[in-house]
């Protein structure tokens, strides 16, 4: 198979940040700002985690390990994930931007890969799009209600994504694969698809009286897709596999 | 997941029985003799009114403090099964939360105030959260006998005379049922694993033990009967029956796999045909009910930190228009 | 406070002190909307409980995740609960009928085939040679029959019941 090795990495990508992500946004659950929040918000977190096992899946199909062994007995040196997705919870305002920006990224990723050249990634978009098309409806209501409501959920939610905004540009932080894959017609580049993306906020975000603050260059939470990791992912992969690494070869 | 609590607190303030208006007294008590519900908006004495509330807001909070034992283990769960599994039944329980402060909300008695009966320490909530899950192992022994337990009381009160109360468990027990099954998968998996694994379980067996012998509340002889309760359908069967069940259906399959309980009086009797145990200790669970458990305070502070921590979320939601009015059904 | 918590998501949060006078302030949960589910095209909406919420857009989201997270769904309303106009359960009464009211129910009519029996039997013993019987029934339309059977109707569609 040609591209194997970026595609490859593509599905690392993919499955790492959905992973990580799904994993903090687990975090929440019992512990949301009202019930029925708690409720919508754990749901999203298992589809995340539930999409990483669909592409870890597809992995273990193109030659890697099972999807047990890659995400729970891996390094963190290992995961390709951006670091935008390690980032500690924080209060409900930085998880809640981070909801938006995370989940309009993947939409808008998820919505090109639908045309893909790959047909098993086409696959998993269109079943994982119609999920995605939740997540974004309810970061953009939460948010631009939030935002509109009063002063301080104004405030709090201008402070969340003055801080989260530079992270969530590691989403889209170039790799050596991306005009392979795009000259290929697997996914298009990381800058393309970045430009999009913020097509897509901006708008809301000034609907929703936000503002996107400078970023400095070169950006500073680059490196996650090279390996390069804050100790924060680290602290949570010994967190998520406490469990298993008791006993790595028993089945639990 | 829920225990029995609302018979050992019976007060007297508030509206007597013999105050009642006898003839709507009468209507209403045939009503629930022919099998037919009572709904919201229905006559009803004060007294089956406070016993409810009280039952289903303890039910209520019971599920909610409820998901804060598993999900002490929500970020560790071996493997993307038991992580996707373990995620989606702490979420149910905040699901089950939501529908039962509904439907104590029919009753007359807001969600704040009963979030804030919970925070004081006025309303109480199931005993057994009141203890921490100290390893996986214990995940796997709640959501395998607890929510057991919790299923025979909730099929159990389903057959009650509240509309709303049954409704909701209804909904309630089908979701229990799976939890039941991942409870029992996951502990079959430790029970047939490794020779640490299988010692882990037991170790979390141990500490259960008593949590669960204390799941359906005081024995019958302790504990005041509320004939009235009966009769109203607010209760529907008496602790040492629920128990009963509970050991009848549960003891076999803990025995099935090779694991010991930790009674060496426990044994049925065949004569009777009734479990025979020691009872347990029914002193540390009134002091852990009054606030002396290992986690009470911890469970307390959770639930404050949720509450205070996502205000101003809900403060920035809020529009002045907005109006309460008491939900339907 | 800090409490040593065995779950690590409690080590990282800072539990407010300990404090027996919490005042949550009204409204502090919302208001409440009526959810309605349907579960296929072409069904009815059935009411299915209640969300806590500010605004419609927002019971939809919750409704979504807390009525339609595992059942089948097609559709769902909400409905601010304010909005719902109820009878009271004291007037019942008001659904019982008084009297028998089968003359409005197809039930009502089952005595028809008798009659036409008791016509034929009539005429049969008066002139005990007409053979009428076999073409007669081919008519035959009994409120019971075009409710089991499908009937041709007046415009050539196909009606009855399954």
């Amino acid at each position: 198979m040609q591209n194997l090795e970026a595609l490859k990495n593509l599905l690392y990508r993919l499955a790492d940040d959905f992973l990580i992500m799904g994993h903090r946004d687990s975090e929440w659950i019992g512990l949301g700002p009202i019930l029925e929040e708690d409720i919508a918000f754990a749901s999203m977190a298992q589809d995340k985690v539930g999409y990483s096992l669909s592409f870890y899946t597809l992995l273990h199909e193109l030659g890697e390990a099972d999807p047990d062994t890659i995400a729970f007995k891996r390094e963190a040196i290992h995961f390709k994930c951006a670091q935008f997705v390690e980032m500690p919870i924080q209060d409900y305002a930085f998880s809640l931007i981070r909801h938006f920006f995370f989940d309009y990224a993947a939409d808008t990723r998820i919505q090109a890969l639908k045309n893909s050249s790959y047909d098993k990634l086409r696959d998993l978009a269109n079943k994982i799009s119609r999920e995605l098309k939740y997540h974004c409806m309810h970061a953009k209501t939460m948010v631009t209600q939030i935002a509109k409501g009063n002063e301080d959920g104004n405030s709090r939610l201008q402070e969340a994504v003055n801080t989260a905004f530079p992270m969530a540009l590691s989403l889209f932080e170039p790799t050596e694969f991306c005009e392979e894959l795009a000259q290929a017609g697997i996914c298009p580049t990381e800058a393309s698809l970045q430009k999009e993306w913020l097509q897509r906020i901006t708008p809301l975000l000034i609907e929703a009286s936000l503002s996107l603050p400078q970023v400095p260059e070169p950006n500073p939470y680059y490196g996650g897709r090279k390996g390069y990791h804050t100790d924060y992912l680290d602290e949570l992969i010994q967190e998520m596999t406490a469990v298993i690494r008791l006993e790595p070869e028993a089945v639990w | 997941m829920y225990g029995n609590l609302t018979i050992i607190e019976i007060d007297n303030f508030g509206k007597k029985i013999e105050e009642e208006d006898p003839i709507k007294l009468a209507e209403f008590e045939a009503r629930i003799a022919r099998g037919e519900k009572i709904e919201p908006q229905d006559w009803m004495p004060f007294e089956y009114r406070k016993q409810l509330i009280r039952m289903i807001e303890q039910h209520a909070h019971s599920e909610i403090i409820g998901a804060l034992p598993e999900g002490t283990w929500i970020t560790r769960a071996p493997g993307f099964k038991r992580k996707l599994a373990l995620m989606a039944k702490v979420q149910d329980e905040v699901g089950h939360a939501q529908l039962l402060y509904a439907a104590a909300e029919t009753l007359g008695k807001s969600r704040e105030e009963m979030i804030q009966d919970l925070l004081n320490g006025k309303s109480k909530y199931s005993n057994v959260f009141n203890y921490p899950a100290v390893t996986w192992a214990d995940t796997a022994i709640i959501a395998w006998l607890i929510d057991a337990g919790a299923i025979i009381n909730q099929v159990t009160n389903s057959k009650g005379s509240y509309g709303p109360y049954c409704r909701a468990l209804e909904r309630i027990c089908a979701e229990e049922s799976f939890h039941l099954r991942y409870g029992y998968d996951t502990c079959v998996h430790l029970a047939t694993g490794t020779p640490s694994q299988r010692k882990m379980l037991q170790d979390a067996l141990n500490r259960w033990w008593t949590p669960i012998m204390h799941f359906h509340g005081p024995p019958d002889k302790i504990s005041v009967h509320g004939e009235k309760l009966m009769k109203w359908k607010v209760k529907l069967a008496s602790n040492d029956e629920m128990r009963q069940q509970f050991l009848d259906m549960y003891v076999p399959k803990i025995w099935e796999l090779g694991l010991e309980i930790p009674d060496p009086n426990l044994h049925k009797n065949p004569e009777t045909g009734k479990w025979e145990y020691t009872e347990p200790d029914w002193n540390e669970f009134m002091r852990v009910i009054n606030g002396d458990g290992p986690c009470n305070k911890e469970r307390l502070a959770v639930r404050r930190y949720a509450e205070e921590k996502g205000r101003w979320v809900r403060m920035a939601l809020l529009r002045k228009e907005e109006k309460y009015v008491v939900p339907l059904a | 406070m800090k409490i040593q918590s065995l779950d690590p998501r409690i080590n990282r949060i800072e539990l407010p002190e300990e404090n027996n006078n919490t005042r949550i302030p009204p409204m502090d949960q919302w208001q409440t909307y009526e959810v309605f589910h349907q579960q296929a095209r072409g069904d009815q909406h059935k009411h299915v409980g209640i969300v806590h919420a500010p605004n419609p857009e927002m019971a939809l989201l919750f409704a979504k995740e807390q009525y339609a997270r595992r059942s089948q769904c097609v559709n769902l309303w909400v409905v601010r609960t304010a909005d719902v106009y109820a009878t009271s359960y004291d007037d019942a009464d008001i659904f019982e009928p008084a009297f028998d009211k089968s003359y409005r129910e197809s039930w009502g009519y089952k005595d028809t085939r008798q009659l036409i029996e008791k016509f034929k039997k009539e005429k049969e013993m008066a002139s005990p040679a007409t053979p009428t019987s076999s073409s007669i029934s081919e008519e035959n339309h009994s409120s019971e029959e075009t409710s089991k059977k499908k009937v041709v109707g007046k415009s050539g569609i196909i009606i009855g019941k399954k």
